[in-house]
Order: structure tokens, then C-alpha cells, then sequence
């Protein structure tokens, strides 16, 4: 969180490796409820797959489109009793699906996938595997557009702070060895890198795959980053590369679509890195769905007005305004500020010291981006200071020295770009 | 049902490194200290006036400014009183009031507040005022005659105006140590290079300034003060002189390095640098000016947005052909 007394060395921010003795994580028991927001707006769903009141197996998909891609899997057996509009970042429009937890009917299990295992085709890695703790996602094989050419494994977290995806790798190669063979199996694509940091080098020589080192240096563990190293012929060829070329899975991802295959059920326990207030840091393991409040009450850990709460980490993270928010099959770190931790942004103009120009990992001229994005000339932005090419680290807000949001600028520049986009293609 | 929490919500990141733009100009005030108070000792009472009168006035300036343009006040920030201080700095200590008076106008108004304030300014707005000054009451910027009424224990005639008229062999009896320490006249904040030179180092230490631009910029001026004097030693001063003389230190760890009118890039600042370097010689010697680093600062100034323009290539660049 401190800059450096010796300000001309550039502020070094390095990932946290997963400690020695890593305990057990700890289980957090669902109390009453499960909550999954879904992409699809409520209003454009067409015909519900579900109703208030049907009744939801555990590893049943919960879904309002029928076969969209777009769901959450139970983690526990209950009855549907709220479906409702969910407002989510950038006005997202987005669905919530609340489940009221029956623990008498918790024994009943989907067996859906049971039967289809003995087929692993990407059609059914689709059907059944997105929903996994870890989120894999396997739509870039379904792109026309793309042409994946290889497959990494992420066990590196992409924040700081996070030790999810290393915590997998240290514990669980056998399975991500076996997700690994199913995953080439399933796609054909025989070109599989496991990324790891340093220190689980030696352990990672047993998944299979090709091992990636990354640097321990704050934003290396990024996808954009990695990609440029496994492809990074084509990068000194000056094609252009990007992430049309890559698939990425989270190790956890892997190593739970290797435990699906190795037993038939899908795991529905998702394993969250949670920082509380003073910096102490538990691996907790909860169901799918289970609420903020939950892990807290297990965790014996309170928050009050003014708190900041963070899904995600401190640089990319977002901050939910409910302890009502799930765990979801993507949510690797939660974050807990107190409210003297939170820093204020400003809105003074850029006073052009460089520090961003210096943190930018892809070396964008970030002084010049946001002087185009605070006066709202996004098309410009893109056109001459390089928005694209952002990989979103959120290093230029950190440095910041008159604390410009420059992070939100530019996601909200991307955000209004894609917007006048499919307007145009609309019209 | 109980209340519920009402959480902080933001955008990330949530981590800051802690700088603010207030900590950069106390820490450049604190720098500057070091060579003001040490010209206070020598010049007493009145260069305290005039640094006063000077600080105050900028930051009553952009007071004015701020209500004047209905924006937020801004005078917490240390900036107009970091112009304020780096204005006195070069001003002689007998400076009538109502120069301060159209100096720090100058410095706060045109220089800085009507590019829309921190940032905006393409010149560094203290230069600009000097120049203004400069060229409008250049006989207020006479040091000789400025600090007539002045008992020192040196040699009393301003080192550069010297050396410009008479040739190098007139300063030979300055010696270099003398210099250093501040056994010559000047400007408020420019008579004590020592204290410059350490004030300096602190700030590139720190970070607030950069060392790219104060390290080429000394090396320029160093180098081509170096080539005119072995070009002809009898005319032209050598390269020591010049560094500890007039506005160089000043210039170059004070002046340049403002981050609004100085490039971002390391390349641009090396360039950047290393061209006000020559151009503060090239005024001094071959000029009609005593004093080319406030001339040499304003060009580079004017070059800064050109030169900047030369920057590392943004990786994974999307080049789109639609």
C-alpha cells in the first residue's frame, strides 16, 4: 500500500506465494439460503426454465434459459423463491435466482451428468462443466472468430494477494492432471501450459502440461501478460496477438473438471481466499451460491456501515454494496477494508508527473489516454491513446499522484465504446 | 427485518500508493529551504520580505482564481506556494513590492491559472513571470545594482555579468569552492549552490523530481560550457563556473523538472534535459542575455509536447481495419 521512500525506484507489488504450511480450508456451512446472478436480464428470457417454487437437486443447473450456458450449479438441494431483476456493474442487466436451502432433501443429487461422463465432447464440457467452481469456459471453442491454438492453465492468481489457483496446484496436481488430459481430450488441442510461480515449479512437473514460470512481480500473472510468453514468436514477429489465440482455465477450474470425471459428481465447493480487516488471511471452501453473510457468521468476522467489501482483489476487485452477494463459480478472494483503510479518489486534473507512464506495464501514454477520457472522447481515446490495449491491472490509479479513477475511466471508456458498437450494428 | 449494512461502495483498486500532489510541493519547499535560508543569513530582513510577500501573494492569487472560476479552492495543495517560493528564489533581495506584486500575477494568473490551473500549464509559470519581468523591469534584475548597499567579504559584482563582459579572465579570482559555498551574489535562492545541489539530490532521491531531466540537463550545460571554454579560454568561463552560477542549479533541479511543461518518457527527458542545458550556455555566451537558463527553460517548455511524442511501443497494440 506504500509507496516507496526512494521514489525514483518503480513501486514493486508482488504476488503472495501460498504459505509452507497451508491448513485445511475452512467450511462454511450454508445456512439458509443460495443466490446465483445470471447474465441473462430477466426481461429477455423469454420462457423461465425455473419458477418460484420448483424444486432444485444439488448440482442441478440453475438456470432461466433453458441449455444458454448461463447458470449456476446448486450446491445444495432447496426450492426456488425469488427470481428477480439484478442491477450489475456497468448497469449490467442481470438476473437473481434465490433458493431457499431444504437440508431433508439435500441427499437428493442430480445425476445429469453421471450418465454423460463416459462422453466427454466439448458439447457436453459446455452443457455441463461451466458452471464449475473455477468458472471454466469453454466459448472460445465455439467462436468462428477464434483459433485457439493453445490452452493455459492458470495457477498463479491474477490479483494480489489471492492464493486460490496456488493452493490447487500445491494440493491437487493428481487431479489437475487428470482435468488436463480430459480438457486435451475434449478440445484436441495437445498444446497445454500450466503457469505457476517459482516456488511451485517442482510440484507443477507433475500435471503433464508444459510448465510456464511467472514472474512474482505484479501484473505478470495477468492472461494478457502470459500470453505474450506462449506465444511470444508471433509477439517478436509483430502479429497481432491476442487472446483469440489462448484459452484459459483457472487451475482450479481443471483440477475440478478432474474430479468430475474422476467420480462422476460435479464439485460445488468453491474455495475463496478471505482477508478480513486486520490482513489475516483463511483459504475458506463454500457451496456455490452461499451469501457474504454466511462466511462471515462462520468466520466470526463482522463489518459495519462504511466497510468496504471486495469480490476479487485489491487491484482488480469489485466492491459489492450487500453482504447479501453469493460466492460464484468465479469469486477467488474476498476482501474486507475497514472504513479508515478507504482511500478517496479526487476529481483534480492529471498534473502529467508520469508515474502512470512509468507503472504501465504495456506501456501505454496513460497522460495523454486520460485527458482524452476525462473529457469523455472515447473514440479518440482508442484512436490515438491506445485503449485497447489495456489489459486492466489498475497500476496507473494506484501511482496516481492527484488520485484521477483512471482505472473506472478507462473501463467505462471500454464499456461505452462496446455500447455505441452494437447500437451501430443495431441501427 | 434489521437494517441493513450500508457498505462503502468504489471502484478498484482499492489499494493507493499514498502519494498526493500536497506531499510533492512541501517536500520541494523543504528542498528549496535549504538553499533560502542560507540567503536569508546573507541578505537579511529584506530578501525575508520579499520571499514573504512573494508566497503570499501567489497563494492570495489563486484564491482569487478559484473564486474568479468558481472551482475548488486549491491553495491546500502547496503548488502556488511552491511557485511562490521558487519566484522569490530568483528575484534580487531589494525587489520593490509591486514588483512581487506583478511577478506573482504573472506567475499564479497567466501562468498557470488560465490553462485551467495544476497541469495545464504548458511554461513553468515562475519562468514565465521571470521573463515577463525580465524584459519588461530588467533594471530591478541588475544584481549590482540591486544589492549596491550590501557590505559582503567577497568580491560584490554578480559572477555572470562579469565573466560576459570581461571575459573569463575577470573571474578568475572567484574560486570554485567560494562559489559553492555562497561567497557571490544573487538571487534570493540562487546564491547558495550547496544547498541546491543537496536540495536536489533529496528530491531525486525521493522521487519528486526526475533525475533524468536534472542529470541531462546539468550534463548539457556542463558540456557545452566545457567545449566554448576550450574553444577559446580567455572568453569563455569554464564549466564549473557556469554550473555554480546565475540560475543553472536552480534551473535544472527546480525549474525544468515541473512535471506539467517536462516530458514523461525517459528518452524525452534525457533530450529534453540535455537541450536546456545548451541552450542556457549558448544564451549566456553567445547571447545578449546575462542569463540564458530562463530563456533556455521556456523553449524547452515549447518543445515538451513534440518531444514527448517519442515513446516505447505499446505492446499488444490492436490495430483495427475497419
Amino acid at each position: 500500500m506504500k509507496r516507496s521512500f526512494f521514489g525514483f525506484i518503480k513501486p514493486k507489488l508482488t504476488y503472495e506465494a501460498i504459505a509452507d504450511t497451508q491448513t485445511e480450508p475452512a467450511y462454511v456451512p450454508v445456512s439458509r439460503k443460495l443466490k446465483f446472478l445470471l447474465d441473462t436480464p430477466l426481461e429477455h428470457a423469454g420462457d423461465l426454465a425455473m419458477a418460484v417454487g420448483d424444486q432444485v437437486k444439488s448440482g442441478q443447473r440453475v438456470q432461466i434459459k433453458a441449455d444458454s450456458g448461463d447458470y449456476g450449479l446448486a450446491g445444495k438441494s432447496g426450492k426456488v423463491t425469488e427470481i428477480k431483476p439484478f442491477l450489475g456493474m456497468m448497469q449490467a442487466q442481470m438476473t437473481s435466482v434465490t433458493i431457499a436451502v431444504d437440508e431433508a432433501a439435500s441427499q437428493a443429487v442430480d445425476d445429469e451428468f453421471k450418465q454423460q461422463r463416459q462422453t466427454p465432447t466439448l458439447a457436453n464440457a459446455a452443457r455441463f462443466l461451466q458452471g464449475l467452481p473455477g468458472k471454466p469456459d469453454f466459448s472460445p471453442f465455439f467462436n468462428p472468430d477464434k483459433d485457439i491454438k493453445a490452452i493455459v492453465v492458470l495457477g498463479v492468481d491474477r490479483d494480489l494477494l489471492a492464493t486460490t489457483s496456488q493452493y490447487f496446484v500445491k494440493t491437487g496436481i493428481e487431479s489437475i492432471k487428470t482435468g488436463i488430459d480430459i480438457l486435451r481430450k475434449i478440445t484436441g488441442i495437445h498444446n497445454v501450459m500450466l503457469a505457476v510461480p517459482e516456488h511451485l515449479v517442482q510440484v507443477a512437473g507433475a500435471s503433464g502440461a508444459g510448465v510456464m514460470t511467472v514472474d512474482s512481480e505484479y501484473p505478470a500473472a495477468h492472461p494478457q501478460l502470459i500470453v505474450r510468453h506462449v506465444l511470444a514468436d508471433e509477439v517478436k514477429a509483430g502479429a497481432e496477438v491476442s487472446n483469440s489465440d489462448v484459452a484459459f482455465f483457472s487451475a482450479e477450474a481443471v483440477s475440478a473438471i478432474g474430479a468430475a470425471f474422476n467420480t462422476g459428481q460435479l464439485p460445488l465447493e468453491k474455495l475463496v481466499t478471505f482477508i478480513s480487516k486486520d490482513g489475516n488471511k483463511r483459504l475458506v471452501s463454500a457451496s456455490l451460491g452461499t451469501p457474504l453473510e454466511d462466511i462471515l457468521h462462520a468466520l466470526n468476522e463482522t463489518v459495519q456501515d462504511g466497510d468496504r467489501v471486495i469480490f476479487g482483489g485489491p487491484m482488480t476487485g469489485v466492491a459489492v454494496y450487500s453482504t447479501d452477494q453469493p460466492v460464484q463459480a468465479d469469486t477467488n478472494m474476498i476482501l474486507i477494508q475497514d472504513r479508515s483503510q478507504v482511500a478517496e479518489p479526487s476529481d483534480v486534473a492529471c498534473i502529467n508527473c508520469g508515474e502512470c507512464v512509468r507503472a504501465c506495464p504495456v506501456n501505454i501514454p496513460v497522460n495523454i489516454l486520460v485527458r482524452f477520457l476525462e473529457a469523455e472522447q472515447y473514440e479518440a481515446a482508442a484512436d490515438q491513446a491506445e485503449l485497447h490495449a489495456c489489459i486492466e491491472c489498475g497500476l496507473c490509479s494506484f501511482v496516481c499522484e492527484p488520485r484521477i479513477p483512471i482505472f473506472q475511466h478507462i473501463k467505462l471508456a471500454k464499456h461505452m465504446l462496446e455500447r455505441m458498437k452494437a447500437e451501430e450494428s443495431h441501427a | 427485518m434489521p437494517e441493513p449494512i450500508k457498505l462503502t461502495v468504489s471502484h478498484a483498486p482499492f489499494w493507493h500508493s499514498g502519494s498526493q500532489i500536497s506531499i510533492k510541493s512541501y517536500n520541494i519547499l523543504l528542498a528549496t529551504l535549504l538553499a533560502v535560508i542560507p540567503g536569508l543569513w546573507q541578505y537579511g530582513m529584506p530578501a525575508l520580505a520579499v520571499v514573504s510577500l512573494s508566497i503570499a501573494l501567489a497563494m492570495i492569487w489563486e484564491l482569487i482564481m478559484n473564486f474568479l472560476t468558481r472551482r475548488p479552492i486549491t491553495i491546500g495543495d502547496g503548488n502556488a506556494a511552491l511557485l511562490g517560493m521558487l519566484f522569490a528564489m530568483m528575484l534580487p533581495a531589494t525587489t520593490p513590492w509591486w514588483v512581487i506584486v506583478v511577478g506573482t500575477f504573472f506567475v499564479i494568473v497567466i501562468g498557470k491559472q488560465i490553462y485551467g490551473g495544476l497541469g495545464g500549464n504548458p511554461f513553468h509559470p515562475a519562468v514565465l513571470a521571470m521573463a515577463v519581468l525580465m524584459l519588461s523591469w530588467g533594471n530591478y534584475f541588475d544584481f549590482n545594482a540591486a544589492l549596491v548597499n550590501y557590505q559582503f567579504d567577497f568580491n560584490p559584482v554578480y559572477p555572470l555579468l562579469l565573466s560576459k563582459s570581461f571575459g573569463a579572465g575577470a573571474v578568475e579570482s572567484f574560486s570554485l569552492s567560494d562559489l559553492l559555498v555562497g561567497r557571490q551574489i544573487g538571487g534570493i535562492g540562487t546564491s547558495f549552490p550547496l544547498g541546491l545541489i543537496i536540495g536536489g539530490l533529496y528530491l531525486m532521491i525521493r522521487g519528486y523530481i526526475r533525475w533524468e531531466i536534472a542529470i541531462s540537463f546539468i550534463v548539457g550545460m556542463f558540456v557545452t560550457a566545457y567545449a566554448f571554454h576550450l574553444a577559446n579560454p580567455e572568453v569563455y568561463a569554464g564549466a564549473g563556473f557556469h554550473l555554480l552560477t546565475g540560475y543553472s542549479l536552480l534551473g535544472a533541479f527546480f525549474l525544468a523538472t515541473e512535471d506539467s511543461s517536462s516530458p514523461v518518457n525517459f528518452i524525452p527527458m534525457l533530450i529534453y534535459g540535455a537541450l536546456g542545458g545548451l541552450l542556457a550556455i549558448l544564451i549566456r555566451n553567445i547571447g545578449t542575455h546575462t542569463d540564458g537558463v530562463i530563456f533556455a527553460i521556456l523553449v524547452i517548455n515549447l518543445a515538451n509536447p513534440i518531444i514527448d511524442k517519442i515513446r516505447p511501443k505499446t505492446l499488444g497494440k490492436v490495430i483495427n481495419y475497419a
